[in-house]
C-alpha cells in the first residue's frame, strides 16, 4: 500500500472530520487520510517540514481543504501551492460551509480544481464526499511525473 | 444730395450716419452769427445775414459796440458749469423804423468766441424765467405724484406743450438698440397721434445722437427756410467752423424733409440725459412755423433736466422694486424645492412662480431624460434641440441671456413667436440639466395705443413717402424681427439667484445621498460580514447535527426503540430545515448584494431550461401538461431573472401536485406603461386574496409546513429581483382555484 497516495483533509472543526471521515470511508477507500488541522499544518505536510519532516515524498492524491482554517487560511493554501511549479499539480477541492460568491470566485482565480458546498443534507453530504474521494483518489489520472527528485512516486 | 434718394432708402438712411452735420457752413435765417477772435474782438466770419457793418475783419467796437462790454464779462469769467451757448443779454438794433429786438448768446470754439443773435418776434411778451416758475414749481410737484414712467412723461409733454404752444409734443424712449418708442404725447389734434409709434435706430443718426448728448435743444422754427451761409467758410485755423453748440445751426436737409413729410413746419427738440446718456428726446412739432423764445426755450430744458432726474431715480427704485418683487418670487420658489425630493417638482408644481421669476411666457426644465414644459413654449423637441445646443457651447456660462435666439442658432426662426429670448441657467454641469425661460417675438406684441394708419401720407406714386414715420415703423418691424423684450437686470440676476440655491440645494441633495451610500455601504459591509459568518459558522452546526443524527440513525439504529428512531427522525428533519432556511437567508442577502448585469436575451430558452430543470424533481408518474405562450425577448439579469422563473415554477408544481393534471401556463401579456408584462398560472390549490399581501413577504407563508413545505423566501426573492430591475410583482387567486403570478420586467426603446 505504500504506493497508494494519502488524500489530506484540512479541517479544524473536529465535527466536521469525523463526519468527513464516515463519508470516506463508506466509499471504502484504501488511501491513508491524512488529516492537518490549520493550514500551516498543511503546508508543512506538503513541503515535508517540521513535524513531517520525515513522512515518505509523496504528493497527497487530493487535499480536501476548508476555507476558514486558523493560523494560515484555506485560500493562502490554496494560493501558495498553485503558485509553486513543484505543487501546482496537486489536486484542490475546496470543500466548505461558505455560499460566498466571493470566495468560489477568488478560488477559481487562484486555481482550485473544484468547489464543494458542503451540503446540509446527510444523504448528499456522504455521496459527495464518497465521490469525491472515488473520483480523485482512484478515477483522476495525476499529470505524469517527469523525472527529478522522486518527489511525486 | 437729392440724387442719393434714388438708391434704396435703407442705404440712403445709414449714408445719414457719415453726414457731417456739425459743420454745416449755414445758419438758420431767424438770427445771425459772428465769430469774433477772443483776443482782438474782430469778426472772422459772420453769415450772409448779418448787418453790413458786421462784416468779416471789422472789429466788434465798430460794428456792435453795445456788445463789446458783455462779450467782455463773457471772456473773463467764463461760466464753467455748461459748455453750451450761454445767453448774454438782449439787444435791440436799427433805427426806429426797422429795430429789431434780439437775444444774444455766446459761446467758444477754440480761439474764437461764436456770438449769436436770434430775432425776438415779440419782445413784450418774453417776461425771463421767472414767468415760468410757478409752472416749473407745479411741475415738480406732479412728477413727484407719478406712479410710471409713462405718466411722468405724459406730463413732460403736457408742459413743454403748454410752454412752447406746439401742435404737438412727443416724449420717446430709446432702446438698447437707439430704436425709439413714442411713449407719450401731448397735442391740440392738428397733427396726427403718434403714440406708441416705433421709430427705427436709423431715423436719428450716430452723430445726430451725440449731437443731441452734447447740445441738448434744437429748434428749427421754419421748415420752408433757407439755409444762410457763414462767408468765410473757414476759420482762420483753415477749418469749417464746427456749429455743435449753435442755438442758430442749420440743420441736414434730410433732415427737414423728414418735418416736411410728417407734415410739420416746425420743429423742436430737447434731449432726455439719463446718467450722461441719451435716455430719449422731448420732441415738438407745430404744422405752421413757430418760434419759441430763449426763455421759453430755457423753461423746457429746465424742465426735461428735472424729469431726467426723477426718472433716474424711478428707474433706480423700478428696479429696485423689480429685484425686491423677483426675490420674493424666488424666495417662494426656494421653500418650494425645499419642500420636494426633486427641486424639479418644487418648480414644476409652481409653473406660475418659475415663470414670474423671470416675466417670461413660458419655461422648460430639462435633464438629460427629460423634458417638463411651463406656459407657452416651442416643442419638446426644438425645446431639445435649444438645449443641444446650449449644452454643446464651449464656452460655460453661468447664465444665458439672448433675445433674439435667431440670431445665434438659425432652427430657432421657426419657433420665434414663442422663444426669441431665451434666459437658461444650468444648474448641473454633469448631469447637463437646464431652466430654460422663454420670451415671444417682440413684434406680436406691441401694444398700438395710436392708430398707424391714420398716419401714412401717401408718397406722388401712392406709397407712403420712404422719409415718413409709416415707414419708419415698417423699418423698425424689419429690424425687429425675431426679437423678443430684452432680459433687464434684475431678471437675468433672479435666474442666477437662482442657479445658485438650486445648485445649493441639488448639493446638498448630493452630499446627504452620499452620506447615506456611506451608510448603506457600511451597513451592507455590516451585512456581508454577517452573512458570511452565517453561511460559514450557522450552517455548520445544523450540518452536524444532521450529520451525526444520520449516523446514529445509521450506525446505531438498532438499538434504538421505535420511538427513538422518531425522535431521530425529527432531529433530522428539523436541523435540515434550519439548515436549508439558513441556506435560502443567505441566497436572499445575495440577491440584494448581487450587482445587475442586464442582458437581453430569448425568454422561452430561459423558460424551457428552468422548466426541465423544475421536472427533474417531479415523480415520473405525476402528470403536468405545461402552456407555453411565445415570450418573446426580455432585458434583465439572466441569473437572477433565472432565479424568478425557478420559483415561479417550482411553486406552481408544488401548489397543484394534489390535482390528477397539472396545468402550468407561462405567458406575456401585451406591453403596460413602458413594460413587459408576463405571468405564470397554475390550476393549484389557489390562495384567498385576502392574504394577497402577505405572498411576497419574507417569511410568510399561507400553508402549514404538512401541507407544502418551504421557508418563506421564494416569493420574497421574487419580487426582489422584479424590483431591482425596475419592474414589480402581483398575484391574483382564488382559493381551490388555482393562482397567477405576474411580473414585469421595463422595455428598453428596442423591445417596444
Amino acid at each position: 500500500m505504500a504506493n497508494l497516495k494519502p488524500i489530506l483533509l484540512v479541517e479544524d472543526n473536529p465535527n466536521d472530520i469525523e463526519l468527513t471521515l464516515a463519508a470516506l470511508e463508506a466509499g471504502q477507500l484504501a488511501n491513508d487520510i491524512v488529516i492537518c488541522r490549520d493550514g500551516a499544518e498543511a503546508l508543512d505536510f506538503v513541503y515535508r517540514r517540521g513535524p513531517h519532516e520525515k513522512r515518505e515524498a509523496q504528493d497527497p492524491a487530493v487535499i480536501l481543504l476548508d476555507l476558514k482554517l486558523p493560523k494560515i487560511d484555506g485560500l493562502e493554501v490554496l494560493a501558495a501551492l498553485k503558485k509553486d511549479p513543484q505543487t501546482r499539480a496537486i489536486p484542490i477541492v475546496m470543500l466548505t460551509s461558505s455560499r460566498e460568491e466571493t470566495d468560489v470566485v477568488r478560488s477559481y482565480d487562484l486555481g482550485v480544481n473544484a468547489f464543494v458546498v458542503k451540503p446540509v443534507g446527510f444523504d448528499e453530504f456522504f455521496a459527495a464526499i464518497k465521490e469525491l474521494g472515488v473520483f480523485w483518489a482512484v478515477l483522476n489520472e495525476p499529470p505524469p511525473h517527469r523525472g527529478g527528485w522522486p518527489s511525486n512516486v | 444730395m437729392d440724387r442719393r434718394y434714388d438708391a434704396a432708402p435703407r442705404l440712403d438712411l445709414t449714408a445719414c450716419d457719415r453726414e457731417p452735420i456739425h459743420i454745416v457752413g449755414s445758419v438758420q435765417p431767424h438770427g445771425f452769427l459772428l465769430t469774433l477772435d477772443a483776443g482782438s474782438l474782430v469778426i472772422a466770419q459772420a453769415s450772409a445775414n448779418a448787418p453790413a457793418a458786421a462784416s468779416a475783419g471789422s472789429g466788434l467796437d465798430a460794428a456792435l459796440p453795445e456788445l463789446v462790454s458783455v462779450v467782455r464779462r463773457y471772456l473773463d469769467a467764463p461760466p464753467t458749469e455748461d459748455h453750451g451757448a450761454h445767453y448774454l443779454r438782449t439787444v435791440t438794433l436799427g433805427g426806429d423804423a426797422a429795430c429789431q429786438t434780439y437775444e444774444v448768446a455766446a459761446h467758444r470754439v477754440g480761439d474764437l468766441v461764436v456770438l449769436e443773435l436770434e430775432e425776438v418776434a415779440d419782445p413784450d411778451v418774453d417776461a425771463g424765467l421767472d414767468a415760468h416758475s410757478p409752472r416749473l414749481r407745479a411741475f415738480v410737484q406732479r412728477l413727484r405724484l407719478a406712479r410710471s414712467i409713462e405718466d411722468l412723461c405724459a406730463i413732460v409733454a403736457e408742459d413743454v406743450r403748454s410752454i412752447t404752444g406746439f401742435d404737438r409734443v412727443l416724449v420717446y424712449r430709446f432702446d438698447r438698440d437707439w430704436h425709439g418708442t413714442v411713449l407719450a404725447e401731448d397735442g391740440n389734434d392738428t397733427l396726427p397721434s403718434y403714440l406708441d409709434l416705433r421709430f427705427p435706430a436709423t431715423d436719428i443718426p450716430v452723430q445726430a445722437r451725440e449731437l443731441y448728448r452734447r447740445n441738448r435743444l434744437r429748434i428749427i422754427p421754419d421748415a420752408g427756410y433757407v439755409p444762410v451761409p457763414i462767408q468765410p467758410a473757414l476759420t482762420p485755423a483753415g477749418k469749417p467752423l464746427d456749429l455743435s453748440q449753435s442755438v442758430l445751426r442749420s440743420v441736414s436737409p434730410v433732415h427737414v424733409e423728414y418735418m416736411r413729410n410728417m407734415g410739420t413746419g416746425a420743429s423742436m427738440s430737447v434731449s432726455i440725459l439719463v446718467d450722461d446718456e441719451l435716455w430719449g428726446l422731448v420732441s415738438c412739432h407745430n404744422r405752421e412755423p413757430r418760434r419759441v423764445p430763449l426763455q421759453a426755450r430755457n423753461a423746457c430744458d429746465f424742465l426735461t433736466q428735472i424729469f431726467a432726474l426723477q426718472l433716474f431715480a424711478n428707474e433706480r427704485s423700478a428696479q429696485a422694486e423689480q429685484r425686491l418683487a423677483l426675490g420674493a418670487v424666488q424666495s417662494r420658489l426656494l421653500g418650494f424645492m425645499a419642500e420636494e425630493d426633486s427641486f424639479v417638482d418644487g418648480l414644476l408644481n409652481h409653473p406660475d412662480d418659475v415663470m414670474a421669476l423671470a416675466n417670461a411666457a413660458g419655461a422648460a426644465i430639462v435633464t438629460g431624460d427629460r423634458c417638463r414644459l411651463i406656459g407657452s413654449t416651442p416643442t419638446e423637441t426644438q425645446v431639445r434641440t435649444l438645449y443641444d445646443w446650449l449644452a454643446s457651447r464651449p464656452d460655460e456660462v453661468e447664465v444665458f441671456a439672448e433675445e433674439s435666439m435667431s440670431e445665434l442658432l438659425p432652427e430657432a426662426d421657426a419657433f420665434a413667436d414663442r422663444a426669441s429670448g431665451l434666459l437658461a441657467i444650468s444648474v448641473s454641469k454633469r448631469y447637463a440639466s437646464y431652466i430654460l425661460w422663454f420670451r415671444p417675438e417682440v413684434v406680436r406684441t406691441v401694444k398700438w395705443g395710436g392708430n398707424p394708419v391714420k398716419a401714412v401720407t401717401p408718397g406722388a406714386d401712392g406709397e407712403p413717402d420712404r422719409l415718413h414715420p409709416r415707414k419708419s415703423f415698417e423699418i423698425w418691424k424689419e429690424t425687429l424681427k425675431g426679437r423678443a423684450l430684452p432680459w433687464t437686470g434684475p431678471e437675468v440676476d433672479a435666474a442666477r439667484d437662482l442657479r445658485t440655491s438650486v445648485i445649493g440645494i441639488v448639493l446638498r441633495r448630493a452630499e446627504e445621498l452620499a452620506a447615506m451610500s456611506e451608510e448603506l455601504q457600511r451597513s451592507n459591509k455590516e451585512l456581508e460580514a454577517f452573512s458570511y459568518s452565517v453561511s460559514h459558522d450557522l450552517r455548520a452546526p445544523f450540518r452536524h447535527i444532521v450529520g451525526y443524527s444520520n449516523l446514529l440513525k445509521t450506525r446505531e439504529g438498532a438499538n434504538l426503540s421505535e420511538k427513538g428512531q422518531h425522535y431521530v427522525d425529527t432531529i433530522i428533519e428539523a436541523a435540515f430545515s434550519a439548515g436549508t432556511l439558513v441556506d435560502n437567508l443567505l441566497s436572499f442577502s445575495q440577491m440584494g448584494r448581487h450587482t445587475l448585469n442586464r442582458i437581453a436575451g430569448d425568454m422561452n430558452a430561459l423558460v424551457e431550461e428552468e422548466r426541465r430543470k423544475a421536472m427533474r424533481d417531479v415523480p415520473a408518474e405525476r402528470k403536468v401538461r405545461w402552456e407555453i405562450g411565445p415570450l418573446g425577448r426580455a432585458h434583465a439579469d439572466p441569473f437572477m431573472l433565472r432565479l424568478v422563473i425557478e420559483n415561479l415554477l417550482s411553486n406552481a408544481l408544488k401548489y397543484s401536485r394534489d390535482r390528477t393534471e397539472s396545468v402550468i401556463e407561462f405567458g406575456r401579456l401585451p406591453p403596460k406603461d413602458g413594460e413587459a408584462v408576463f405571468y405564470v398560472r397554475d390550476n393549484g390549490v389557489g390562495f384567498d386574496m385576502a392574504y394577497v399581501d402577505k405572498l411576497f413577504g419574507v417569511f410568510q407563508r399561507l400553508h402549514r409546513v404538512e401541507e407544502f413545505e418551504g421557508t418563506g423566501i421564494g416569493l420574497a426573492n421574487v419580487r426582489r429581483i422584479v424590483e431591482r430591475h425596475g419592474g414589480h410583482t402581483w398575484a391574483e387567486g382564488k382559493l381551490g382555484e388555482g393562482a397567477t403570478f405576474f411580473f414585469t420586467l421595463p422595455l428598453r426603446g428596442e423591445d417596444i
